[in-house]
């Protein structure tokens, strides 16, 4: 008796076992369920969820229930990657970086949402679309208007009497090297050096300040001659540390790090290539920064006058193995709405408010920002998000994660003297018209 | 002798064999049956993806050149011919050679001083083990603290005894700086397994080995040197391995204070960024192969060198 419960024992183990091993079930391929009610989708994105009366009202409106799941941006890439590669379900709508929309157009893990949305009747209010466009296809909607600005501490600029709003390159070098000279700060510009993506981001819109572009429609690198933006972009960034302009320390500092610790802090006068809303979300926060109401925006100094600021917005999409498609479009509609984001950017009462949410996408909830006194310093990043352009003329290419790799070590190499400014160039060139030639 | 002479009394005790073959079927089937689940778990989690490792490895597996086709060496001469991966293989064999030594001498060291009883000693056991429950991003996040240029504290200390101006750059300048500084923090990490698992060793030494030797007239180094070290053997082998592993595997402490820079770049995280940054999966699976078969390796040579077996 007792040796047959034993057996019984280790064969109801070795069963429970098999089941696990044997997974969910739940593998599938593309193509999911049409239904849009009686639904619950999941929402993966890196970031808190809205409100839950928010959420609530969308799922009177339309049956559909939202589990939102906020999973870290690095982790949430691995797993949209892993899970593409691996053709299983993990969200029904999830992130969709500008950066990485040539790459996913190109495998085909995302649905195209213009044929959910009527992406065509939002683009005029919408200017950031033009990032998420692939092949004439839109591969996420955008959530937010994020894009790079320069601040400055105004209070440091005109206290060593200069403009606090240079309009070209030469007067904001300049002016740096008078609050230098003058010993207002002793290294004013924040230029995070940390082999990291916020590296490359700087370096590209230093290149569209200095007039050019860092790749062609093709992919084309543009920066290899001393003679082309990129190139001086680079010399001016690594100058300007080499000169003491910059905070010597920086060479490991991420942006993140820079923007919290140096100019949060008053340490440093300026950060060229800024995070739009970050006035509103960091410098006036007090428990975070003793720089409160000092920060402005400026437009963009430019090789001879005011620069287009980059887009880098977040998009949200639909993944191939969504298992509700036609649901999860419904939600990014609402989602992404002028409405639901007024709403969200606490137009309408605090209630509504979506506490960690940034900057519209939508110019015209922007503007309803700007108007409510909602959004600080709205009144110089409205025409600033008006006139933003995508980072790449045609997109983001397939390869780009590789290319900001190359980007980003590089130049801090060349930062820390391993190498020269020529032979950064000269490396990432090569390293992008091998990657451009697909081989 | 004991064993023996039992299972000869069992065995005898029992019904001729081949007379019940129903009944000794059933009992030869229960310890598979019972270890079974282990064994399929270790298959579904460990066997499944290494082999599924190993066989990708010789096929180019690119999402954004598909379709997935043999390709021989191809992943593996790609991998000879990256500057970064090259690289890399330098500034790991300094994590291991650094991480291994240090966590070693550490362990040995913590351990013999918390060989003998002492008030207060299993809330020092308790501290020490504090660093190696918290996660290695955890650890980057706060050494970043530690170390950064413009306010971190090694910065501050060093400006108030006047040995810099404040801004000393201590990560990603020189790289065997920077190597040595991720790896003292994957250190501060791994050592306390390193004392945890010699101190265990060291506590079954009888102490009437030290008491002998004390009375034939052994120095304390004398004793630490003839007794300690010998019998601690297989404890510091166990210790040594693991660091190899870990060292081997370093990446979140690199990533998070040094970033993607070659300074500090380990194989593990050109593995990650080759899969999941450049969608190669192909590549990365040999270069996980290469890390696995060169783990193994290590490992057995540490165990071939250091590893005696001890009877006490």
């Amino acid at each position: 008796m007792l040796r047959s419960t034993r057996l019984l024992a280790g064969i109801a183990s070795l069963t429970l076992v098999l089941a696990g091993c044997g997974g969910s079930g739940n593998k599938q391929s593309s193509g999911g369920s049409t239904q849009t009610s009686g639904v619950t989708i999941t929402v993966a994105l890196a970031s808190d969820a809205p409100p839950k009366a928010a959420l609530d009202a969308f799922t009177q409106q339309t049956g559909i229930t939202v589990n939102w799941v906020n999973i870290d941006w690095d982790s949430l890439q691995n797993k949209i990657s892993a899970a593409a590669t691996a053709k299983t379900y993990f969200a029904d709508a999830t992130n969709v970086d500008w950066s990485r929309v040539g790459q996913l157009g190109k495998l085909g893990w995302f649905y195209p949402v213009d044929s959910y949305v009527d992406t065509k009747a939002m683009q005029a209010d919408v200017p950031q679309l033009a990032s998420f466009t692939v092949d004439g296809h839109v591969v996420g909607i955008p959530y937010d208007a994020s894009f790079m600005v320069t601040t400055v501490n105004t209070e440091l600029f005109q206290k060593a009497g200069v403009n606090p709003a240079p309009r070209t390159m030469d007067e904001y070098t300049s002016a740096l090297k008078t609050i230098k000279a003058k010993g207002v700060a002793d290294h004013p510009l924040n230029i995070p050096f940390a082999a990291a993506e916020g590296l490359s981001t700087y370096w590209y819109e230093t290149t569209g300040a200095f007039g050019g572009t860092v790749l062609d429609k093709d992919g084309k690198p543009q920066f290899t001659s001393p003679d082309s933006a990129g190139y001086k972009a680079a010399d001016w960034m690594v100058n300007a540390l080499k000169s003491g302009l910059v905070p010597p320390g920086n060479i490991n500092v991420s942006d993140s790090q820079g923007m919290q610790n140096l100019m949060a802090r008053g340490q440093v006068a300026s950060t060229f290539s800024d995070y739009s809303g970050n006035v509103g979300t960091l410098y006036n926060i007090k428990k975070s920064s003793s720089v409160v109401g000092k920060v402005k925006y400026i437009a963009t100094p430019g090789a001879s006058g005011p620069a287009a600021n980059l887009s880098n917005p977040d998009g949200i999409g639909i993944p191939k193995q969504a298992k509700y498609p036609n649901a999860a479009a419904k939600f990014i509609e609402w989602f992404t709405a002028t409405e639901q984001q007024a709403d969200f950017a606490g137009v309408n009462g605090p209630e509504k408010t979506f506490a960690t949410y940034p900057i519209p996408s939508h110019l015209s909830a922007v503007k309803q920002m700007t108007a409510k006194g909602n959004l600080i310093g709205g009144a110089e990043l409205v025409p600033m998000l008006q006139g933003s352009k995508p980072v790449f003329e045609g997109g983001a290419p397939s390869w780009y994660p590789k290319f900001s790799n190359a980007v980003y070590t590089n130049l801090h190499a060349a930062a820390t003297g391993s190498m020269s400014v020529e032979q950064a160039m000269k490396t990432i060139g090569d390293t992008a018209n091998q990657l451009a030639s697909g081989s | 002798m004991t064993v023996t002479s039992t299972t000869a009394e069992v065995t005898t005790a029992g019904p001729a064999p081949g007379t019940d073959p129903v009944r000794r079927s059933r009992v030869d089937l229960l310890p598979y049956l019972l270890v079974a689940p282990v064994m399929i778990f270790i298959a579904c989690l460990a066997l499944v993806p290494a082999v599924f490792t190993i066989v990708q490895s010789f096929y180019k597996v690119d999402a954004l050149d598909p379709p997935t086709r043999f390709d021989g060496l191809g992943n593996f001469v790609r991998l000879a011919k990256d500057h970064a991966v090259i690289g890399s293989l330098g500034n790991t064999a300094l994590y291991v050679v650094i991480g291994v030594t240090l966590s070693t001498l550490i362990g040995i060291a913590a351990a013999v001083v918390l060989q003998r009883p002492f008030r207060g000693r299993s809330l020092v056991i308790a501290i020490l083990i504090l660093p190696w429950a918290m996660p290695g991003v955890v650890e980057g996040i706060l050494w970043t603290g530690i170390f950064d240029p413009n306010a971190g504290l090694i910065n501050s200390v060093l400006s108030s005894l006047h040995l810099s101006d404040g801004n000393a750059v201590l990560l990603g300048q020189n790289r065997l700086l920077t190597i040595a500084l991720i790896e003292l923090v994957q250190v501060w990490q791994i050592a306390p397994l390193s004392v945890l698992l010699i101190l265990a060793v060291l506590q079954l030494i009888p102490s009437e080995l030290y008491e002998a030797a004390q009375i034939d007239g052994c120095s304390a180094w004398g004793a630490f040197r003839r007794i300690t070290l010998p019998l601690a053997r297989p404890g510091i082998a166990v210790t040594m391995v693991q660091a190899v592993i870990a060292t081997l595997n370093v990446f979140d402490q690199p990533y998070v204070l040094n970033g993607a820079a070659n300074t500090g770049a380990s194989v593990t995280m050109q593995t990650y960024f080759i899969s999941f940054q450049d969608l190669d999966f192909g590549k990365g699976y040999a270069l996980s192969l290469l890390i696995t078969i060169v783990t193994l390796l290590v490992s057995l040579v540490v165990v071939r060198l250091v590893y005696r077996r001890v009877e006490l």
